[in-house]
């Protein structure tokens, strides 16, 4: 007995050394990102390079915000991030119930349809995607972005909805039904307000993966005026010439959107991931 | 682990499992009319046409364009095998199967030591726990260009964190060329790729332990099995479904996720980290030769299928169960 108690101490401490090489193998980046983008350009290069910035400044970011279409990005990114979660948990929410409530044929092609395509890698549907987007009149625009998004977004929230949905228990609805109400009505009056927590955190992982993309972003859109704020990210390299300090400055800004959705959400973020519904 | 899941993913004490049994004619809810099967396609149309058009559709049209000549902006021609055919006896064609091998295998198999040992040491008791978690799992909020893109800064010959403080503490008297030199550009990239896709390992690993009976470890030690013993045939044989699950799906998203090698290497130095997702974006974009491309992100498709179909049977058993 007193080994085991022996080796449980000596864990503990390997476990403790271990956590602070993990969290130092997975801070420094952060710190070297907020790092630099407070520095002036003749702390970033050359032979006065600095590990800690000696006279930290904001004029990064004022740059950012005065002379570079950074607010445009995030107007973008938002527009197309909102539009995507909205129409995704719309039709997510309809779909999700007629596969959890309602019988007809074909219920589980449907079902295995759904996880299927889910899994399938935008890496392989580009390409025939962009001749679809350029058919449809659709590059360089908000809508073309949001309906390429709906892709992933739809068969995910519907899949994950779906999830939901089944454990509300069908007594509650069975009443509604009973006093009249419809499938839409219970719909909207029951299964919905019972399930607020899971279409937070489905909106959430919507959001947040529309707010990340970048290969639809890129190839499908131009225009400085449609650009999202991962693809504008890019154009911070001009001719191989990186502008580090404003790019670092609009990389942080731009993680904090998913990073404090993360923050509000990560009780929930771990739950989802679970289902195996999330890419990681 | 699937009820349990979905229990917690519902946030309730209590789960009524409700599974596709549940809603037959003769059941309670006896209210199946004859509508609602129309009702169903109804309200499954938007879904149902997002599946068709934006992914079954272009998955087809994929087929078909690596089976033509077509370049952007002209009109394509059948071309048969011809793209297949050209694309095997190039020698890139070659030097990227091995390199997305390597890629694949190594990034995951690292994500997978290091996500264990993450969840391992945050299912140990300490004070601050959470706070930690949180740090340690911060890196999956983050876009992954901006991960890229900082790391690519951190790598930087002339000014970036490694070199500068392997410099100033004096562990390296030169200059290391991080992303350029053929020897350590691929060790670069799948290290980002790690620091990056490690937290979703560690999440699902987490959750796995900590939903494994303490009395299970309690028994196995009251039975003389030691620390090591009780990891092998407690905690390895709980987390084996989950082990599977997460290794099939990162496996999925990191052969086929282009955007690390886009923004930290473009393929470089001489081909030494193409792979296919981004030789396929390059073919198609940067030569414009979108048959070609297509071509090339098939390629590796049928190997990813296998793990897909074996991954759409999982999650619908967890769902169904």
């Amino acid at each position: 007995m007193r080994s085991v108690s022996t080796t449980r101490r000596l864990l503990r401490w390997i476990g403790n050394g271990l956590l602070v090489v993990l969290l130092v193998w997975t801070l420094v980046p952060f710190y070297w990102m907020v790092a630099t983008s407070l520095k002036k350009d003749k702390e970033i290069y050359g032979f006065e390079a600095t590990l800690i910035p000696r006279q930290p400044t904001l004029a990064n970011y004022t740059r950012l915000f005065a002379a570079t279409p950074f607010v445009k990005y995030l107007r973008n990114s938002t527009i197309i991030a909102v539009g995507t979660t909205v129409l995704s948990l719309v039709f997510g929410c309809l779909g999700a119930y007629a596969l959890a409530r309602l019988r007809f044929p074909g219920r589980k092609l449907i079902a295995r349809g759904l996880v299927f395509t889910y899994l399938v890698p935008p890496a392989l549907l580009f390409i025939p995607l962009f001749t679809v987007i350029s058919t449809l009149r659709l590059v360089d625009t908000h809508e073309g972005l949001i309906l390429t998004y709906l892709s992933f977004s739809v068969p995910f929230c519907t899949w994950l909805l779906m999830g939901y949905f089944r454990s509300v228990p069908l007594e509650l609805e069975e009443a509604a039904l009973v006093d009249g109400c419809t499938r839409l009505g219970s719909l909207v009056r029951v299964i919905l307000p019972m399930s607020l927590p899971a279409l937070a955190v489905v909106a959430f992982f919507s959001f947040t993966q529309s707010w990340n993309e970048f290969l639809y972003a890129n190839v499908f859109v131009n225009s400085v005026e449609v650009r999202t704020i991962t693809t504008g990210l890019t154009l911070f390299i001009v001719e191989d010439v990186f502008f580090w300090g404003p790019m670092m400055g609009a990389s942080f800004l731009s993680a904090l959107p998913p990073l404090v959705l993360y923050l509000v959400f990560q009780r929930w973020v771990v739950k989802g991931l679970t289902l195996g519904a999330v890419k990681g | 682990m699937s009820s349990r899941a979905h229990e917690a993913v519902a946030g309730r004490d209590r789960i009524v499992p409700v599974g596709g049994a549940q809603v037959r004619p003769g059941n309670k809810l006896s209210l199946t009319v004859r509508g609602e099967g129309r009702l169903a396609y109804a309200l499954l149309a938007p879904t149902l046409l997002v599946i068709l058009f934006l992914v079954a559709y272009p998955f087809c049209a994929a087929i078909y364009l690596s089976l033509q000549d077509k370049m952007v902006g002209a009109p394509g021609r059948w071309a048969g095998l011809a793209n297949y055919a050209e694309l095997f006896r190039d020698d890139v064609f070659v030097r990227t199967a091995w390199n997305s091998v390597v890629y694949t295998v190594v990034a995951v198999a690292l994500k997978f030591v290091l996500g264990l040992t993450m969840a391992l040491v945050l299912d140990q008791q300490r004070r601050f726990n959470n706070f930690f978690r949180t740090l340690l799992f911060v890196p999956w909020a983050v876009p992954v260009v901006i991960v890229a893109l900082n790391w690519r800064w951190i790598f930087d010959d002339l000014s970036g964190f490694l070199n500068n403080f392997l410099i100033t503490t004096h562990l390296s008297s030169n200059i290391i060329s991080w992303l350029s030199d053929p020897g350590l550009a691929m060790g670069c990239v799948i290290a980002v790729v790690v620091w990056a896709g490690t937290p979703f390992y560690s999440m699902t690993f987490l959750a796995g332990l900590q939903a494994i009976p303490r009395e299970l470890y309690e028994a196995a030690e009251i039975d003389g099995a030691s620390i090591v013993q009780q990891f092998f045939y407690v905690t390895v044989p709980r987390l084996r479904t989950i082990f599977l699950t997460t290794v099939m799906l990162s496996t999925i998203w990191t052969a086929t996720n282009l955007q690390f090698v886009l923004v930290l290497t473009r393929g470089g130095p001489a081909s030494r980290t193409e792979i296919f997702p981004h030789l396929a974006y390059t073919t198609a974009l940067g030569a414009r030769r979108l048959g070609m491309g297509a071509a090339v992100s098939l390629v590796f498709f049928p190997l990813l299928a296998v793990l897909i179909l074996l991954l759409t049977r999982r999650m619908l058993r967890q769902v169904d169960e």
